[in-house]
């Protein structure tokens, strides 16, 4: 017995051991970092009763609609905009500028003469300083021109001929540009070479001439650069990019804003005029309510805030206080009276309250329609009315009370 | 923030530390039902080895009495050592029959009777050491998983309170209390599981053994008796 209890004993502390080693700590689960969701409990008043804001902002005390720019005070205006007439509609979103394609202007008569490239050096220096600040899209196409250029040297020869250094040499850049745009549109003004969506048109120039000549100093010759302009011109149907690439092989930037001024000129089309001419007036909608403030949270319009029960009760009790109820009618009991009254921001009455009794004796009914106007005019102005809830369908711009005869008097 | 306290809680709900954590009573019962398993095991271990040997010697012994070897000399070596199972039997048998015949027994029937007594008794000694501390083993099998689940209870109640106490039932406050408590039911199991299961092993193959004692001895008193009619008939007719 002692022989198995000494085993038994070495079999449970190595069993014991092995367990202490082996299932120390079983993996904890993981646990997903879900953040917690917060859950609003939303009023149905933040439907029912709504005042004018900002969908997203955030809830504040005092309901503002939206911040307006045009501080232009319009009289009476109840609708919250930046429109100049009061309107209920909504403001009609304004649409973003459309960026028209305008055509270039038809080719200048003159052919462009490329410039003798002598001064290769300055061709060079130009082309840096300016390609640094306008890597424009336009500096990608130029690629293609070495190929282009290369196969084409049937039309070199004219133009070798006139290379005299002329400040028309620059010409050529307008041209391709033209040729791009008139095979998309019509004839248009010279005067926008441009993309639509760029209004200045000299500045696009630049970038083109840059990418020209930053490759082709450095390639080829002086003397293939006119060949290049010459063959945009040809190739303007068939290749596009290289067209519009190739033409601005001249070298100084200002020679070529110079000589499309002069281009543009000799146009009879003036696209300012026409644009002058169309009818820049949006569609509107919208009110001229101004605010200052910054928008809290509310709805596109006020369907105002109704006053709570304890706010009612609040400006009954100011009328019962002035009640003075005359004694021994008969009947009493069975009289019902409502109150309907138009009041100002401050609480006075404005104009002549509606109080219609209904229910019991004539005589009676009449004597409570008087003493009950009596109290009401007495207590006016109506005091601590919350002002934020003025306004609206449910605002007690309007105030409908109704007293049943244990309200009558206090 | 959270999960560093839940990976803190579990690095801390290793078995060890559970232990070490859980109270006064719930350690007592889990060492106490660690002892039980022990115990367990040590009585599983001894049945299985002397019941091996039992058996071993019973089969020795039947080839060695049905050899045809005389019983004479069987008892004569068998007498110089104490014995056990069958060869107890044998011994207690053959001692009162010598006793008996060489006083000179006046009776058959006395003999035969004092004989199958002796044997009977011999027979109980012998099952009596064979169902040695079964009885603890049943008892442990039965009562291991009570006492583990009283360990439980007093735990989770512990734990309860000090849930109450710390005013959170985040889960991680909960959970260590509650692992340790179970700690103590799953120790019980651990020794009550193998003391049933042993238990059932042992009190079947001891019923065998004490079934094949029985067999020996009818057997051995029968053949007792043919020898008695052998030799006393003798006498009578000469008396």
């Amino acid at each position: 017995m002692k022989v198995s209890l000494g085993t038994s004993l070495v079999l449970h502390s190595l069993v014991l051991g092995l367990a202490l080693v082996s299932l120390s700590a079983p993996a904890s689960f993981d646990v997903a970092d879900v953040e917690a969701l917060p859950v609003d409990i939303v009023p149905v008043e933040s439907i029912t009763q709504t005042q004018q804001g900002d969908k997203k902002a955030p809830p504040s005390q005092k309901p503002s609609p939206k911040e307006t720019k045009n501080q232009k005070i319009v009289d009476n205006a109840q609708n919250a905009g930046e429109n100049n007439v009061d309107l209920k509609t909504p403001p009609t979103p304004t649409t973003k500028p459309q960026p028209t394609e305008t055509t270039a202007a038809p080719k200048p008569v003159e052919r462009p003469t490329p410039t003798p490239t002598p001064e290769q050096n300055q061709v060079k220096d130009i082309v840096k300083e300016e390609t640094a600040p306008k890597p424009t899209e336009m500096a990608a196409l130029p690629q293609p021109k070495p190929e282009i250029t290369p196969p084409k040297p049937e039309p070199t020869p004219p133009k070798p001929e006139p290379t005299p250094p002329k400040p028309e040499a620059a010409k050529p850049t307008p041209a391709p540009l033209q040729s791009e745009n008139t095979s998309e549109t019509g004839e248009l003004p010279q005067s926008v070479p441009a993309p639509a969506s760029r209004p200045q048109p000299p500045k696009p120039e630049p970038p083109k001439e840059q990418a020209k000549p930053v490759e082709k100093p450095a390639e080829k010759p002086a003397e293939t650069k006119p060949v290049t302009a010459k063959a945009a011109e040809t190739a303007k149907t068939d290749n596009k990019a290289t067209a519009s690439v190739k033409p601005s092989d001249k070298k100084e930037g200002k020679q070529q804003e110079t000589a499309k001024s002069s281009s543009s000129m000799a146009s009879d089309f003036n696209a300012d005029q026409i644009a002058a001419l169309l009818n820049k007036q949006e569609a509107s909608g919208g009110g001229a309510k101004r605010s200052t403030q910054v928008a809290s949270r509310g709805d596109t319009k006020t369907i105002g805030t109704g006053l709570s029960s304890s706010e009612i009760d609040n400006v009954k009790g100011q009328i019962q206080g002035n009640w003075a109820l005359v004694g021994g009618l008969t009947g009493v009991s069975e009289v019902r009276v409502k109150i309907r009254v138009q009041l100002d921001q401050s609480g006075n009455i404005v104009g002549e309250p509606e109080v219609t009794a209904t229910g019991g004796p004539e005589g009676t009914r009449r004597a409570v329609e008087g003493s009950t106007r009596r109290a009401l005019m007495k207590s006016a102005p109506l005091k601590n009315l919350p002002a934020a809830k003025y306004e609206g369908e449910k605002g007690w711009n309007v105030l409908v009370l109704n007293f049943d005869p244990s309200e009558f008097a206090l | 923030m959270e999960h560093v306290g839940l990976a803190a809680a579990a690095s801390e709900v290793s078995l060890w530390s559970l232990f070490m954590q859980a109270g006064l009573v719930v350690k007592l019962v889990m060492i106490g039902l660690i002892g039980a398993s022990v115990w367990t095991w040590a009585i599983v271990i001894d049945k299985y080895i002397s019941f091996g040997k039992a058996k071993r010697q019973f089969d020795q012994f039947e080839q060695v009495f049905w050899s045809g070897q005389s019983l004479e000399e069987l008892y004569r070596t068998l007498s110089e050592r104490t014995n056990t199972g069958l060869a107890a039997i044998f011994v207690a048998a053959m001692r009162e029959w010598k006793k008996s015949f060489e006083r000179g027994a006046r009776s058959p029937i006395g003999l035969q009777m004092r004989i199958d007594r002796a044997m009977d008794v011999t027979m109980s000694r012998e099952a009596e050491t064979y169902e040695a501390r079964l009885g603890s083993l049943a008892t442990i099998g039965s009562a291991g998983p009570f006492i583990g689940l009283f360990g439980t209870v007093i735990g989770i109640m512990t734990s309860f309170q000090a849930i109450a106490g710390s005013k959170s039932t985040n889960l991680a406050v909960v959970a260590p209390g509650i692992a340790e408590a179970l700690l103590a039911t799953a120790i019980g199991l651990v020794a009550a599981i193998p003391a049933v299961i042993a238990y059932n092993k042992f009190t079947a193959d001891a019923g065998k053994l004490s079934g094949r004692m029985e067999g020996f001895a009818d057997e051995f008193s029968a053949i007792l008796s043919r020898q008695i009619d052998e030799k006393l008939q003798p006498r009578q007719a000469a008396q």
